[in-house]
């Protein structure tokens, strides 16, 4: 539960700065932190331009030896409670890195770091993992560091091309992807009874009180817009309104259960929901090489392919160890270990034939699933979100608040 | 202004302690006078400091609009703020009274009968009994419900069983439901009834009871017309200290229920921490103040207020 973490990590002393704690302290007792009181008080709160930075602090900065990583639940390798990439990391470079799998919405973290970003002072962390369409907003609003690209020779060596200079953020000037997935549907086959092929199926009345949807707002609008026959890239707000009716219509025919963040995964392990959104490498690690009773599908209508990226949220404390971090996680090798144990798309194709290569059939069966290593037929059954303008993101954003707050 | 309230909140030295009771009756007058006074000094700067003055930014960015990102401004229109905040969320605010007053109702009944049976009968053992009611408590808050959360999984150790054995159906759900809501909100909310009814219970007075079996009164009719009477400031302490806080409550409905459920106070924590929508968040939190004043105005005057002082 993101509560659960937020007050968690609000009690637990550890990593948190002293002026971090009486800032998430100012949060928890009133509502509202020192920069909001003070923008009530006639301060205004700045977003400053990007281009307004003109001595560029990334450029002559120097390893500091620390790294404070946000990134999402089982994002990353493991193994006997550690990461051998983080382990590796450390060895390479002597940079102690604090690891912390605090993102579970997009929207939630942002929330956690928006404010001291708003008026110009350092968060807590260094190094952050959250969704393209939040990149852009956030780059927009001059929330995060340039790249230095010098400094990262391995991207531009080993990314694919397709995670080269994409829209969301031209030259990469902000942010390098980290992994790339699919949203469809997981399902519990003992659950359903049968096989689940449509995202219609979440609609389905037999499936009352057992059905997941995501706390995500793109995720959920465009998935649902998509099964109503229309190219979400398109949609309209009035494509969106009918999305919201029928997502209405779910929670008050009570077959929804609950909206979910990266939470849904215990409730699906559990027998809470026999079907639920879900992202594939979440999934796709229980599946694969095992007869485990959940399934990950691509629904027959189409299934949405989004990228988290990396990026320096403005004034971190340790900008170039971040970019250390950015460099190392393009290493095919160190690819091809992340892909093995978090079954998502990686952004470096390289990876493919070291995986393939592989002894462990596992691992084999990684490298040959089309939901890691996309087919060109999987690849015309995939759609991007549709980009959403700012005042269209707030109508947007109504609409499907109205759904998820009852 | 902000910096000038972190000022005050720096916690006051402690008062040096008053002359006993009495004692220099004609000397100090001054100081005996002015001694109540310093001694809520610390007391008061506490209050001001972490109640007083949050409350009063919160009250402060109800007039304001605007985000984050490009800043906050003053708006005349801030009556509308208020206004949409209601009719937006008017479902869940009704929603937030229903089941907090139900909670109320449910943990006097489930609480008077133990409560009765620990002070009257429960002899030298009474703190035993207590404490052993208290113990599920020594855990918090969160970890409780999310226990919850686990036990009362459709197939989990509880429902699962049940639904192996056949006495349940298997499509049989209690999680995401009014009903589990209430349920843990009662059981959450337990203490903050049993333990007023239990002191309001300890301190009666038996030789009453029996000067009312003296003269001929049945058991009943002593309970309703001695014992009853005589506890109603602990039913009336247990109530505000259980429905204030339900009504706010937001953790119940989020862990054991679902959108259809949802309550005020998960609405303003939205607002507040995810959307950080501050104005409307403020907005629905002062209505949330004011409806549980008129309330406890109401209720204070219902059940007689000269009954408080027990």
């Amino acid at each position: 539960m993101t509560e659960l973490e937020r007050i968690m990590s609000a009690v637990s002393p550890r990593g948190v700065s002293r002026r971090e704690m009486l800032r998430r302290i100012g949060i928890g007792a009133g509502g509202a932190s020192m920069a909001g009181l003070l923008a009530a008080c006639g301060v205004e709160g700045e977003a400053e331009p990007p281009a307004a930075e003109g001595k560029d602090p990334l450029s002559t900065a120097k390893v500091a030896g620390e790294l404070n990583f946000a990134n999402w639940p089982a994002y990353i390798d493991k193994a006997k409670g550690a990461s051998p990439t983080l382990e590796q990391f450390e060895k390479a470079t002597d940079i102690e890195v604090e690891y912390k799998e605090v993102i579970n919405d997009n929207l939630s973290f942002y929330a956690t770091i928006r404010e001291p970003l708003a008026s110009s002072q350092p968060v807590q962390w260094d190094l952050i993992v959250v969704t393209d369409w939040l990149i852009a907003k956030m780059a927009d609003l001059g929330y995060l560091e340039e790249l230095d690209h010098s400094k990262l020779p391995n991207f531009s060596k080993n990314a694919g091309a397709i995670y080269k200079d994409p829209t969301y953020d031209p030259d990469n000037a902000h942010s390098v992807p980290w992994q790339s997935g699919i949203t469809g549907i997981a399902y519990n086959r003992e659950l359903t009874g049968r096989e689940i092929t449509k995202t219609e199926d979440l609609f389905d009345p037999a499936f009352e009180g057992q059905v997941g949807m995501m706390t995500e707002m793109r995720d959920t609008m465009n998935l649902v817009i998509l099964s109503m026959g229309i190219n979400p890239e398109d949609a309209t707000l009035e494509d969106a309104r009918a999305a919201q009716e029928k997502l209405l219509k779910q929670r008050e025919d009570g077959i929804l259960r609950q909206y979910y963040g990266n939470d849904y995964v215990q409730p699906l392990a559990q027998g809470d929901l026999a079907l639920c959104m879900a992202w594939s490498g979440d999934v796709l690690g229980k599946t694969l090489g095992s007869d485990s009773k959940v399934d990950f599908v691509v629904p027959e209508e189409g299934g949405m392919l989004w990228t988290d990226c990396m990026a320096i949220p403005q004034d971190a404390e340790h900008p170039v160890d971040a970019l250390e971090m950015m460099n190392f996680v393009y290493r095919t090798d160190v690819a091809a270990q992340m892909t093995a144990w978090i079954n998502y798309i990686s952004p470096v194709p390289k990876a493919k034939p070291i995986l393939a290569g592989a002894k462990d059939s596992y691992t084999r069966q990684v490298a040959d699933s089309p939901l890691v290593f996309p087919s060109k037929d999987m690849e015309s059954r995939l759609h991007s979100y549709k980009n959403l303008d700012p005042e269209e993101e707030e109508e947007w954003n109504d609409l499907f608040n109205e759904v998820i707050e009852g | 202004m902000a910096l000038g309230t972190q000022d005050r909140s720096a916690p006051a030295p402690p008062e040096p302690p008053p002359d006993r009771a009495g004692g220099g009756r004609k000397g100090s007058k001054s100081r005996k006078g002015l001694a109540p006074y310093l001694l809520t000094l610390p007391g008061v700067a506490w209050l001001v400091a972490f109640f007083a003055a949050p409350l009063g930014f919160m009250f402060l960015f109800t007039f304001y609009d605007g985000t984050i990102d490009i800043g906050y401004s003053f708006t005349s229109d801030w009556p509308q703020t208020y206004f949409e905040a209601f009719t937006t969320y008017d479902t869940q605010i009704i929603r937030s009274v229903i089941y907090a007053l139900i909670v109320t109702v449910a943990t006097l009944l489930i609480s008077f009968p133990m409560m009765y049976w620990i002070a009257m009968k429960g002899g030298r053992r009474k703190n035993l009994f207590v404490l052993l009611m208290l113990l599920p408590f020594f855990t918090p808050f969160l970890i409780r419900t999310l226990a919850w959360q686990l036990v009362l999984s459709d197939q989990g150790i509880f429902l699962g069983t049940l639904k192996d054995i056949g006495l349940l159906s298997a499509d049989f759900k209690l999680l995401a439901s009014p009903l589990a809501v209430i349920s843990g909100m009662t059981y959450n909310f337990l203490p903050f009834m049993a333990l007023p009814l239990y002191v309001a219970l300890e301190k009666l007075d038996s030789s009453l009871l029996d000067a009312a079996a003296d003269l001929y009164s049945s058991k009943r009719e002593a309970f309703l017309k001695v014992t009853l009477p005589l506890t109603l400031p602990g039913v009336f302490a247990g109530s505000l200290l259980t429905f204030i806080p339900s009504v706010g409550d937001f953790i119940d409905a989020e862990i054991l229920g679902n959108p259809n459920t949802t309550m005020i106070g998960s609405i303003i924590r939205r607002q507040l921490l995810v959307n950080q929508d501050y104005p409307t968040g403020a907005a629905l939190s002062f209505l949330l103040i004011a409806g549980i004043l008129v309330a406890v105005f109401l209720y204070a005057r219902a059940l007689g207020t000269e009954e408080l002082t027990g």
